[in-house]
């Protein structure tokens, strides 16, 4: 009943110490001590840790819990169970939706809706913050649906480009 | 009657924390602010920080504030006697500076003249050079465009394509060989196109590794120009500066007198007023060049403010009313140094890519020496509607030494939670060796970028931070609590 946890692109397991006498969590299977105890400040807390008393501030949203930790900000993203599943499971070489990693405006569209493209192929650019992005194809595909066109801006996770599995397309085609 | 006669009323036309900051000399001085605020940021420390909120929308929240149409309207409903366009956005627009003074109302910052004259790349540097002063070689595509290809191969390699109506590192491309230089020319041509509707390109030598000094000027209306010393801008990433300090580390006095005597002379000559910058790129061997002139506020002006005890908002005001400048160049007092460190929405261990996300705890360091200026709290979501920097942290020590102790200290204080940031990247800066040693130059974050990199995290502190985020997950504390006793007593540290 591990629970993951990912920080600095590292993933770690945390399990409850159930019935250890003295240790509170399992981290990577090594025991800790471990209470986080609120104070009167939002979002201050004393965490007791291995005998030490430290302050850290913490603020939540959904599953991602950004730290403040010994002068530095740190991101932890819990990853459950059934994500993990989906992840593994994502589809490779077929039907996959692209969503835009960040909000931001279409520089341009490089590819038209039925072209065939091949993996790393640049389908267009994205530009947040003075910052260009390419979008690539992920794997061999066609392209079914071109959802943004350029100059158009778009949110966080907005769907950008849908792709179907070449061979499929090509049966029905042919 | 307010602390500054014929000025009761000044509308800031910006945003963020520059509104904030011109609003607190504002409340000082006695005189009424307005600020333009977009319904995005209707709820925002800037929009509190005035006494008159003036609602104004656009097809984006950045359109809305260059809609210097409606801005001008906004200023004479309100019955502001002066606009303060802070920085960006339109204060360096002569048209609206015109725009202004054609209603009547006071422009804070130069003449439109002027704006035109230094604010545009090509013809200020055409005004330096015919004043005397030595500049980079250099070429104009719209003086003969046929062989504008080959006057800027004359220039040698390397060398660097800007527009000419740019500015932020927007649209610069540098060509270190001559096969690179016609795309180079033509990407130059269509991101200016693109980023400021003025195709207009020119071809200057690149000076590997250059340092970045400005010099900030301040000029009335009476013919007084002095300057409050230089600020070395050096560290910079993609053209944009991270990290400021005054005085420029180990820069000679006769190496800075002459460079500040040149900043003044440019700003004489071209009848400048009110505040505004002259920057330079200082080579290795000590030559200067002029580079720009920014006539306007900079965002790094806090510290020059730190050292000489001059409000320059307040200077900025009082030249705009006519005021005589009330000290000399010789009672400027220069003490201590002082370092600004710009907090920005970038992760820097990710390839800096933009950071997004709502705020969700904001604490600004305090402390001796230290001031923060931001125009962001918890609550606030940062877009990349805007730029990305959220908060300066600006400190003033006796020395160098203790201005970068300050500066360091301060950073580790900062809490932001909720967006990544590079607090801590500028804190790595600051713990550099060779950034101590006064070693930098425009280089030094790719010359040192595998030092820069993100230090190792001990298996002690990565097993902190994970019991940390483990006793703040409700999912993970649930699992807890529907343990059976006598394991659930460990629910008492779910707070």
């Amino acid at each position: 009943m591990g629970y993951d946890f990912e920080l600095q692109d590292r993933m770690s397991v945390v399990h409850p110490a159930h019935g250890k006498k003295n240790f509170t969590l399992a981290i990577d299977g090594r025991l800790f001590d471990a209470r986080l105890v609120p104070t009167q400040n939002d979002g201050e807390f004393v965490l007791e840790f291995e005998g030490n008393r430290e302050t850290v501030f913490v603020a939540t949203r959904g599953d991602v819990h950004f730290v403040h930790f010994r002068g530095r900000a740190h991101r932890v993203e819990a990853i459950n169970a059934l994500e993990r599943a989906q992840r593994a499971a994502a589809p490779s070489g077929g039907a996959e939706t692209l969503c835009a990693p960040m909000p931001g405006v279409v520089v341009e569209v490089l590819v038209e809706e039925g072209d065939e493209v091949e993996a790393g192929q640049r389908l267009m650019t994205l530009e947040s913050m003075k910052l260009q992005t390419p979008i690539v194809a992920p794997h061999d595909a066609r392209v079914a649906e071109l959802c943004l066109q350029a100059g158009s801006s778009f949110d966080q996770g907005a769907v950008l480009v849908r792709l179907e599995a070449r061979d499929e397309a090509e049966g029905e085609a042919e | 009657m307010t602390l500054v006669p014929g000025i009761e009323k000044v509308l800031i036309a910006n945003r963020g924390e520059i509104v904030v900051r011109v609003a607190s000399t504002l409340r000082r001085l006695e005189i009424a602010s307005a600020a333009i605020v977009h319904p995005e940021e209707a709820d925002s420390p800037a929009a509190r920080a005035v006494d008159e909120t003036c609602p104004i929308d656009g097809e984006t929240p950045v359109a809305a504030y260059l809609d210097a149409e409606r801005i001008v309207e906004i200023a004479l409903r309100i019955g502001a006697d002066a606009v303060h366009p802070g920085y960006g956005f339109l204060s360096e627009n002569a048209d609206f500076a015109e725009a202004v003074e054609r209603a009547g109302i006071r422009w804070i910052g130069p003449t439109p003249a002027s704006i035109r004259l230094m604010g545009d790349k090509i013809e200020s540097r055409r005004f330096v050079a015919n004043l005397g002063y030595p500049l980079t070689p250099s070429a104009n595509e719209e003086d003969a465009p046929s062989d504008f290809a080959e006057r800027a191969q004359a220039i040698g390699f390397p060398l660097l394509i800007k527009p000419s109506a740019g500015g932020g590192g927007k649209g610069m491309q540098i060509v270190r060989a001559e096969d690179e230089l016609a795309p180079a020319i033509e990407l130059a041509r269509s991101e200016a196109e693109r980023y400021f509707k003025d195709g207009r390109i020119f071809a200057e030598r690149y000076i590997d590794e250059p340092r970045h000094i400005e010099v900030q000027i301040l000029a009335d209306t009476h013919g007084h120009v002095l300057h409050l010393g230089e600020r070395d801008c050096s560290i910079q990433r993609r053209f944009q500066k991270l990290i400021e300090e005054t005085p420029a580390p180990g820069m000679e006095r006769e190496l800075r007198d002459r460079i500040c005597a040149q900043a003044v002379g440019i700003a004489r000559a071209a009848g400048y007023q009110s505040a505004g910058t002259v920057e330079f790129i200082l080579t290795p061997k000590g030559e200067f060049y002029f580079l720009e002139m920014n006539t306007r506020l900079q965002v790094e002006h806090p510290i020059t403010e730190m050292v000489t005890g001059i409000d320059l908002v307040e200077e900025q005001i009082r030249i705009a009313a006519g005021e005589v400048l009330s000290f000399v160049q010789e009672e400027i007092r220069f003490e201590g140094a002082a370092i600004e460190c710009r907090i920005c929405a970038e992760d820097p261990d990710h390839d800096f890519r933009p950071a997004v996300g709502p705020l969700l705890l904001v604490r600004p360091a305090d402390g001796l020496g230290v001031r923060f200026d931001s125009g962001i709290e918890a609550g606030q979501t940062v877009s990349t509607a805007f730029d990305p920097m959220l908060a300066k942290v600006i400190v003033h020590g006796r020395d160098r030494n203790e201005a970068i102790r300050r500066a360091r200290d301060a950073l580790e204080r900062t809490v932001i939670l909720g967006c990544v940031t590079n607090c801590d990247f500028l804190g790595r800066i600051l713990a550099h060796p060779e950034f101590k040693a006064g070693s930098v130059d425009t280089g030094f974050i790719p010359t040192h970028a595998a030092d820069l990199a993100r230090p190792s995290m001990s298996l002690e502190e990565r097993a902190a931070l994970l019991a940390v985020a483990a006793l703040s997950n409700r999912d993970f504390l649930e699992r807890v609590e529907a343990v059976p006793e006598p394991y659930a007593s460990i629910g008492a540290w779910q707070n």
